[in-house]
């Protein structure tokens, strides 16, 4: 049976945007986590390394993904590289800290879309993803 | 605690602790590797990031300023750098975050500066840079030079004669938001699809950092031609992240833009590198089964502590049923079915639960290392310290108490035991000395032995120190080597003169005998003079549940853990031996052992006080052992150990008691404990 979006008042059924999160740190997960499910986005997974994340992301194509910059084994520039590959439409957020700057131009330069900047505020986070990807 | 405060603690202080394994490592081999190194940048990068959000920012700063010198030796790999003292940078500075740390942990404010730390660490990286000859600032990479100062966009293929608007925008980025220059290269990207030609200031956002100045001071200022219409590009404007200002202007005509260079043939130039791809990344392929399932979870220690109460509880309440007196002389075999069905499984879940606890020693015994090396450093002593059986596992609580005695027994050795490189040379030995720490399982009790190739223990020193602290209650001469060494462990016994910074002014022994004694273990010491001394701690593997011996003494019930009991027998009139003093000896296979009377010390009134009517329970006290004088055996089980009540703490005349235990028949019996009943003798 075909149920019209209508029927449920339209806005409940507007789909929550997907995002993977990768980050070695599990605190800094934690943290993205937090404010991206406290606005309504849906975490699809989590990654703690290069590779994983390049499985994890074919697995779910989430909608964008965050991507911490210094990880072990595969870096955020390498897994950047690897995802725009597979996925030529893949919207990634680069995750890095002050003193990064050189990574970040290169990450941009690789095809992801935006740079968080550690310390992020709750705020600005959203901003950007607004901006970015819409609510 | 707060989760986010919680996860930030663990994950900082297990960074810390690998920062300070691979820190020691590389001070070992004089050298730091590529992978140490990489290692260490993360670590430091990891622990800035999270505590900037933490808003810890001494933390930040500090953690900040190592990463710089780790980045430098990355990129640069200086082959000069002075291994010692940068370790002794990065162990300072892991200190002072581990306190800071703790201080979140106790839920006050981590509030000291660093300010001197970082001084020490700008330092250093200054000097190994000036000495690499490289005083000057980060170089842009090369293959950033070459970028392309403007491009013409996407709509440079249509038709020229078209009419295009001409732009002028200025954008103003918010306070504080930080790399203003890769933020507006972003702006550039997301007009790229909408303008046909586009020239901006400053120009070199991407190569010079420095750009973020002007960007900050006078905005990113851009002109450009376009066929879309002012709303639209203002839309695309307005989009733009941390956008504090912005100036959007349409104008007449190119010759209104303030700058708009000569026009030179320009191709746009490919920015992606163009990589062929490479069909190794098949994604399903890739799926490693451990990127597909979460194989590890970890659990906040109060839930595990909460499970094995009740884990506890279940084995009491399993007791009182299968135990229940009303049962007694009952004909039941399918209930005694189904019991022991019961007992096996709350067994299982037992053993399951006590699993989980269990934590290997190699955390502590890594820590050990710390503490050779700052020693050996300060007391101009050579060390090496061998670590054996670290993967040996002991309950968590278990862990937490034995970890100071720990480290202070180690300090004890390389301070007192070990002795500097000349008198080792002297002595005929390598000058390099030994301490090795061993852990190994027997039974339910973990074994872990500090083990040196020092001097020894002075006998005749600690005699000496004996006979002035008025120790020695029998015959010098009767005195066994075992009973001699055991002096050290007398409260405020210390043969050293002089007092040192480490092993501090002797109320170090007999604190680490009264806590290991609190979890139940001992401590043993032997030494040889000349070749070292090995000190044993006997340790039980969980504190909570323990396998017990209950006997009867007149009406009250007593237990005896089963770990010290070495055997239990009803004696015959020649072994009983009476000394003039009045103290009542049992002789066993040729050796004498004084005799406790259970009834007599806790003042029961009971039938059996003839030695030949009851029973004797041998156990062992570390020192030696000791005869246990009770009614009859009750049996053996599984007990639940409980605190003793603080209002029976209170009395005074309490040796020997270390808790209490619930019996199936409800009844509470008192956990007794070998070593304090010995020393009442």
């Amino acid at each position: 049976m075909k149920v019209d979006a209508a029927d449920y008042g339209g806005s409940l059924m507007k789909e929550m945007k997907r995002v993977l999160i990768v980050d070695d740190a599990a605190f800094v997960r934690m943290a993205i986590r937090t404010i991206l499910e406290k606005n309504g986005y849906e975490v699809v997974g989590e990654a703690n390394d290069g590779n994983v994340a390049v499985s994890k992301y074919m697995e779910h194509k989430p909608d964008f993904m965050t991507l911490d910059i210094t990880m072990p084994n595969m870096d955020g520039i390498e897994t950047l590289k690897a995802i725009r590959k597979l996925d030529p439409s893949a919207v990634v957020i680069m995750v890095s800290a002050l003193g990064q700057e050189r990574y970040i131009k290169d990450a941009i330069l690789n095809g992801a879309k935006y740079f968080l900047v550690k310390p992020f505020k709750e705020e600005n986070v959203i901003e950007t993803l607004r901006k970015i990807v819409g609510a | 605690m707060e989760p986010m405060l919680e996860m930030f603690i663990f994950e900082t202080n297990q960074n810390l602790e690998q920062l300070e394994q691979i820190t020691i490592h590389s001070e070992k081999n004089e050298t730091f590797s590529s992978d140490e190194i990489n290692d260490i940048f993360r670590i430091m990068h990891t622990i800035k990031g999270s505590s900037a959000m933490m808003l810890v920012n001494e933390v930040a700063t500090l953690a900040h300023s190592i990463e710089d010198i780790f980045f430098y030796m990355r990129e640069k790999k200086p082959d000069n750098v002075e291994c010692s003292a940068l370790t002794d940078i990065i162990l300072e500075s892991a200190d002072f975050i581990k306190e800071e740390i703790s201080k979140l942990e106790s839920g006050s404010e981590a509030n000291a500066s660093a300010s001197t730390l970082i001084e020490m660490t700008k330092t250093f990286l200054k000097e190994l840079k000036s000495s690499n000859g490289d005083e000057s600032q980060e170089k842009i990479p090369k293959e950033l030079k070459k970028k392309q100062q403007y491009y013409i966009g996407a709509e440079k293929m249509a038709t020229v004669t078209d009419n295009l608007n001409v732009f002028h925008a200025v954008i103003q980025y918010q306070e504080d938001c930080e790399m203003e220059n890769i933020r507006a290269y972003t702006v550039l990207n997301s007009l790229e699809d909408a303008v046909k030609e586009i020239h901006y200031l400053p120009e070199a956002i991407l190569e010079d950092d420095d750009t973020v100045g002007e960007i900050r001071n006078s905005g990113f200022k851009m002109w450009f031609t376009t066929t879309k219409s002012y709303e639209e590009i203002d839309k695309i404007l307005q989009n733009t992240i941390f956008l504090k200002k912005l100036e959007l202007k349409q104008l007449a005509s190119l010759e209104e833009c303030g700058y708009w260079p000569v026009k030179k043939e320009i191709v746009k130039e490919v920015i992606l590198e163009e990589v062929p791809i490479k069909p190794i990344l098949a994604p399903k392929k890739v799926e490693s089964p451990e990127a597909a399932h979460q194989t590890m979870i970890s659990v906040n220690v109060t839930k595990l502590d909460v499970l094995m109460d009740l884990v506890g509880e279940l084995v009491i309440a399993e007791a009182m049923v299968t135990q229940n007196p009303e049962l007694a002389g009952l004909e039941l075999n399918s209930f005694h079915k189904a019991a022991r069905q019961l007992k096996k499984i709350s067994n299982e879940l037992q053993d399951g639960v006590m699993s989980i606890r269990m934590v290997p020693l190699s955390g502590t015994f890594q820590k050990m290392n710390r503490i050779v090396r700052d020693m050996s450093k300060k007391l101009d002593k050579q060390v090496e310290l061998v670590l054996i059986g670290e993967d040996t596992e002991v309950d968590k609580n278990v862990i937490e108490h034995i970890s100071d005695p720990l480290m202070h027994l180690l300090r004890n050795s390389i301070d007192h035991g070990i002795e500097v490189p000349d008198e080792r040379i002297e002595a005929g030995k390598n000058p390099i000395g030994k301490v090795t720490l061993e852990a190994k399982n027997a039974g339910n009790e973990v074994i872990i032995n500090i083990v040196d190739d020092g001097k020894g223990l002075n006998k005749e020193k600690l005699l000496q120190r004996a006979r002035e602290n008025n120790l020695i209650h029998k015959n010098e001469a009767d005195l066994t080597d075992k009973e001699i060494y055991s002096f050290i462990f007398a409260p405020g016994f210390s043969t050293k003169e002089k007092v040192t910074e480490f092993s501090g002014r002797g109320v170090g022994m007999d604190v680490v005998m009264k806590n290991i004694n609190a979890v139940g273990g001992n401590v043993i010491v032997n030494s040889e003079a000349g070749k070292g001394s090995i000190i044993t701690l006997k340790i039980p593997l969980t504190l909570a549940i323990i396998a017990g011996m209950t006997v009867k003494v007149g009406k009250a019930s007593y237990t005896i853990p089963i770990v010290s009991i070495r055997e239990s027998f009803r004696p015959i009139e020649q072994n009983i031996i009476i000394d003039p003093d009045g103290c009542e000896m049992i002789m066993v296979r040729g050796e004498c052992y004084p005799i406790i009377r259970l009834h007599k010390i806790y003042n029961i009134a009971t039938d059996v006080t003839k030695f030949t009517e009851g029973i004797i329970i041998m156990v062992e006290t570390g020192k030696n052992k000791v005869g246990i004088f009770a009614d009859h055996l009750v049996g053996q089980q599984q007990i639940v150990v409980k605190p003793v009540p603080v209002y029976i703490k209170n009395i005074s005349n309490i040796t020997g008691i270390t808790g209490c235990t619930l019996l199936g028949d409800g009844s509470i019996s008192l956990i007794l404990d070998a070593v304090g009943l010995a020393s009442r003798i």
